[in-house]
Order: structure tokens, then C-alpha cells, then sequence
């Protein structure tokens, strides 16, 4: 792959090089690449971000590298975090609440809760800080920008993989056989990483010229997680409450996963419909977005 | 050089570029309250940075840059890297001649794609990869491109490079772009950074592209260099070209107008 791969790529998005022709030497038979304003809607050309692959595992393993840089626990960081999530919430809604927990030990329940918010909200955070991290490469360097948030979706997905080893070890431990449900955690982890991703879009663009976002985002995540049945089941409200609980497109999502993790609890299917065609409009809806404001990335980032 | 029909390496026509200042910046959205609450319109100032500007540059030309900051010789540059895109006009440019050959290495910083906390080598196949080269193909780059940065202390190399000098980040950063191959160089300001040695062997790579037929853009304040390399000068002056032509000619005018002298 090569830098010319871009201009190829971009005259494809805007269609104005005569195809078919031959890549001569002689710069007079090379088709032309004409760059002109883009006007009314941008294309997805999502077949892009597939032709850059190169870049996106390169940032991705980047991103990866450099996580916990300069921590005296390192890696071990991405254990501790849910654990001791875990850890609070077993103490604070098992131990002195007395939440229920579909017959689970709180530890276990809160902790496949807690990875499932993690993939969830990471995926968020940082596809919303993506360009604002990497100004200097947005300003400087011509690629196609959404590479930038996907590129983020694979140290998360890390993560995830580290926390489901603990997890296993966790329903060993505890001698409780999640059955056949677990088959299903990819496709769960799937639409919460899709809900993250297309939030996250929305919050990656709208951070370029408006930095807000960075600020609201750190309190905002908390504060949804509470909304979220993340540390209690969706069975413990009220009816009515759990009714206005599961209008969060989260929510069923994490339950979901932790029905595949754990084999308890029961399912709405209708909120789990809900859900998924709700990530699947935010995923459609910031993809759009993101790329009708990226014109603009490298003239105000 | 090059057949009496072939096209221009870059071409701009009626290139309009604008940007907005204050209106959507960072104050935007509190601007925005502010105003509604005010009931008064949001003030936004519009900067015209390039205003119909056209400008061809032939293949094998090494073209120089000059004006003063804020002239809009940087966002030509990032027009032609397609970093930017125009409000108006186009830039055309003949496509690559094969997928494995960049056909234009945006030098615009040089080590703008560097991450501070990963190492020299890292860097370079970060960068390489940002620049559209595969890590097989830096591979056999590296030794060239490890000669060519000539650290006075190879330790560094494995070491982040937050921890560079800024003429060892710019030494390393310059090595890796004339690697990748590239039809069209665009440089911006960054060949005056380094030491005199190392200032040398860049000319010296500038003139070897030059020779192959390379076309290179750059951009510069530094008119012993713009004397030195340069085979045509464009002053840009309120974002429009305000001189094009002989280096030395065009330097006299800058001068004058600006009452330096020679």
C-alpha cells in the first residue's frame, strides 16, 4: 500500500478520474486526479477503511503499545479496573443493598456487568477522543479519517478478551456453567462496541470544534452507567421503572451479555430488538455525520 | 525534460480558500449562547486565504515558496496534499504509476505523524505506515533511512522520542519522508532546522531529486536556500501571487517591498 493509494481512493470517492485506463509511465496517459469542494452529502465509502487496513492495524497496535506507558503496574491495569468495579459494586448493591442478582454471587454478576459496560464505554471515549489526539496527523497527513475511531475498537476488544479469561476463571471458581448462552457474547460485545463506536463518532466530530465534549463526556459516562443495569438487574426495579429502564438501548444490551455470560436471567427479545436497531441507526447516523463534518477536520481542529 | 503534452505536476484553478475565525472555534458554542441571549447575530470573521488563485507547476520544477506568515503558503500546501479541501476551484494532479510508489510525500512537518512516547524505530515504521508504506517494504528502508538521520548517538533510537532534541526529531522525521519514494516533495519550513552538516545532505538529497525530475514544493524564509535550490519563486501576498518567476528576481521584489536588503 502507498501514499498513492489515498489519491486513488479519493478521486474514487469523488468520481471524476476516467477509469480503465492504463498507469503509464508517461505522465500524460496517467488518469487525473481532480480535488474540487465536496458539495451536498458525502459518501460512506466504508470499502476505504478496508483498503487502509495497513494503517488501521498500525494505529491499533500503537494504541496498544502505548497504553499504561510509564505505570508500575502495566498491563495489569486492565484486570484491576473491572475487578475492583466488581469489587465496590458486590460490596455496595450485594452486601449492604441486597440487590438481587438472578441467584448469582454479586462479585460474578456485577463483574460480567462491569465488562460489558467497559467495551461499551471505552469504545466511546476513546473513538470520541480519536482526533483530537491525533491533531497532528489530521492536519498534516491526508487519510481517510474514520480509520481513526475504528482503529480504537481493537484495545478495547483486547481488553474484553483479558476480562472474559478472568470471567471464565471466575464461573470455574464459582462452578457455574453458563451452558450454550456464551456463544453468543461475540455478538453482544459486537452491538455494544457498535453503540460506543456510533456515539463516539458523533462525539469525535463534534469535539473538533467544540472541545466541550471532552469535558461533559467524563461526567456524562458515569452517570449513564448508573442509568444502566450494570451493577443491578433490570429485575430488581419496579415494573413501570424497569419499563422506562430498558427505553436506555444499553440496558439490554448488557443484561443480554451477561445472560451469555453468566446462563441467568431472562430476556426481553422486544428490548433487545429495540436495542440493536437503535445501534444500528446511532452506528448509520454517526458514520454520516463524521463524514459530512470531516471536510472541515483539518481547517479548525 | 518531459513530452511537450504532458500535464502540469500540480495544477490550481480559481483555488478559493476561507476560513472562519472565532465563529466555530473552541468559543463556538458558548459564543453561540452568548449571542442568542443577546439576540444579537454571532460575529464571524471570514479569512480569505487564498482568493482565485491559479498556478501551474511543471513536472521536474523546484519551486519556492515565499510571503510572510499567514500568507497562505502553508494552506497551498495542504490543498495540494489534499489535507484541505478548497471552497472553491480545483487542484489536479496526474494520478500514480503504480500503487507501490507514493506519488507525493506530504513532507508538510516533518515528523508530524511522530508519537512522542513510542521509540525512534517505532516511529519510523509508524510514520512509514501514515506515509503509506508497508512495514515489509520499511524494512528494507530502515538501514538507509537510520544512515541518512546519522544520529551522533544511536542509543536514542530506542528511546522515545519525547525525549529528542529537536534537531534529532527533525533529522529522523526528514529521513523517513525522502524514503517513501515520492513524484512531488512538499516541504514546509523544515530544512533550515538541523545542523549545518545535516542541512548539507538534505540540499544535497533535494538536488538528487531535482536531477531525477522530481517536482518539489517548499516553503521557506530562508532565501540562501531559496537561491540555493530553488528553479522558480512564487510570493503569495494577501492570498494572492504577488511574484512568480526567476528566484533571484522575485527575492529583489520581496525585499523591496519590504524595504530588506539584499
Amino acid at each position: 500500500m502507498s501514499l498513492l493509494r489515498p489519491f486513488l481512493l479519493q478521486t474514487n470517492c469523488l468520481g471524476r478520474y476516467n477509469t480503465g485506463m492504463s498507469m503509464a509511465e508517461n505522465p500524460s496517459q496517467r488518469p487525473l486526479v481532480v480535488l474540487r469542494p465536496q458539495r451536498g452529502k458525502a459518501s460512506l465509502n466504508l470499502l476505504e477503511i478496508w483498503q487502509f487496513r495497513d494503517l488501521l492495524t498500525t494505529l491499533a497496535q500503537r494504541d496498544i503499545k502505548l497504553r499504561y506507558r510509564q505505570t508500575a503496574l502495566g498491563a495489569i491495569w486492565v484486570v484491576f479496573q473491572p475487578l475492583l468495579a466488581a469489587g465496590i459494586f458486590s460490596l455496595v448493591f450485594g452486601a449492604i443493598g441486597k440487590f438481587p442478582s438472578d441467584g448469582l454471587p454479586y462479585f460474578l454478576f456485577a463483574f460480567a456487568g462491569q465488562l460489558g459496560w467497559g467495551a461499551f464505554a471505552n469504545t466511546l471515549t476513546k473513538s470520541g477522543n480519536c482526533l483530537v489526539q491525533n491533531s497532528a496527523l489530521v492536519s498534516k497527513v491526508f487519510f481517510p479519517r474514520l480509520i481513526l475511531p475504528f482503529s480504537t475498537i481493537f484495545s478495547t476488544l483486547l481488553d474484553f478478551g483479558v476480562g472474559l479469561v478472568v470471567m471464565i476463571f471466575l464461573l470455574a471458581i464459582n462452578g457455574i456453567n453458563p451452558g450454550l448462552a456464551i456463544l453468543a457474547t461475540p455478538l453482544w460485545l459486537l452491538a455494544l462496541m457498535a453503540l460506543g463506536l456510533g456515539l463516539g463518532l458523533f462525539a469525535a466530530a463534534l469535539t473538533v470544534s467544540y472541545r466541550d465534549v471532552q469535558y461533559i463526556l467524563p461526567v456524562l459516562i458515569p452517570l449513564m452507567m448508573y442509568a444502566t443495569p450494570v451493577a443491578y438487574s433490570l429485575s430488581a426495579a419496579p415494573p413501570k421503572l424497569a419499563v422506562i429502564l430498558a427505553a436506555n438501548p444499553i440496558a439490554p444490551l448488557i443484561e443480554g451479555l451477561r445472560w451469555s455470560l453468566t446462563g441467568r436471567g431472562t430476556l426481553n427479545w422486544l428490548y433487545v430488538a429495540y436495542a440493536v436497531a437503535f445501534t444500528l441507526v446511532i452506528l448509520f447516523l454517526g458514520m454520516v455525520y463524521f463524514r459530512n463534518m470531516e471536510r472541515r477536520f483539518a481547517d479548525v481542529i | 525534460m518531459s513530452a511537450p503534452d504532458s500535464p502540469p505536476a500540480m495544477a490550481a484553478r480559481n483555488v478559493v480558500k476561507k476560513f472562519t475565525v472565532g465563529g466555530s472555534g473552541y468559543a463556538g458554542l458558548k459564543g453561540r449562547i452568548g449571542a442568542a441571549l443577546k439576540r444579537a447575530t454571532q460575529e464571524k470573521k471570514i479569512v480569505v486565504a487564498l482568493d482565485n488563485l491559479s498556478l501551474t507547476i511543471e513536472p521536474g520544477e523546484t519551486v519556492a515558496l515565499l510571503g510572510r506568515n499567514g500568507s497562505g503558503k502553508s494552506t497551498l500546501l495542504s490543498l495540494f496534499a489534499n489535507v484541505m479541501k478548497p471552497d472553491s476551484g480545483e487542484i489536479a494532479f496526474p494520478a500514480s504509476i503504480d500503487p507501490l510508489h507514493p506519488r507525493l510525500s506530504p513532507l508538510l512537518e516533518v515528523g508530524a505523524g511522530f508519537h512522542p512516547d513510542l521509540t525512534g524505530i517505532q516511529n519510523v515504521y509508524f510514520n512509514g505506515a501514515i506515509l503509506g508504506i508497508t512495514r515489509k517494504e520499511m524494512e528494507a528502508r530502515e538501514e538507509s533511512i537510520l544512515e541518512f538521520a546519522d544520529f551522533e548517538r544511536p542509543e536514542y533510537l530506542n528511546a522515545p522520542v519525547r525525549t529528542y532534541s529537536s534537531g534529532m526529531f527533525i533529522r529522523l522525521g526528514f529521513a523517513v519522508a525522502i524514503h517513501t519514494d515520492p513524484e512531488i516533495i512538499l516541504v514546509d519550513e523544515s530544512m533550515a532546522v538541523g545542523d549545518e552538516a545535516f542541512q548539507q545532505k538534505c540540499f544535497a538529497k533535494m538536488d538528487e531529486f531535482h536531477a531525477e525530475g522530481r517536482t518539489i514544493v517548499f516553503v521557506s524564509h530562508d532565501m540562501n536556500i531559496v537561491r540555493r535550490l530553488a528553479t522558480r519563486a512564487i510570493w503569495l501576498s494577501d492570498a494572492q501571487i504577488a511574484a512568480d518567476g526567476e528566484p533571484d528576481q522575485v527575492i529583489r521584489d520581496y525585499h523591496k517591498a519590504f524595504g530588506i536588503p539584499d
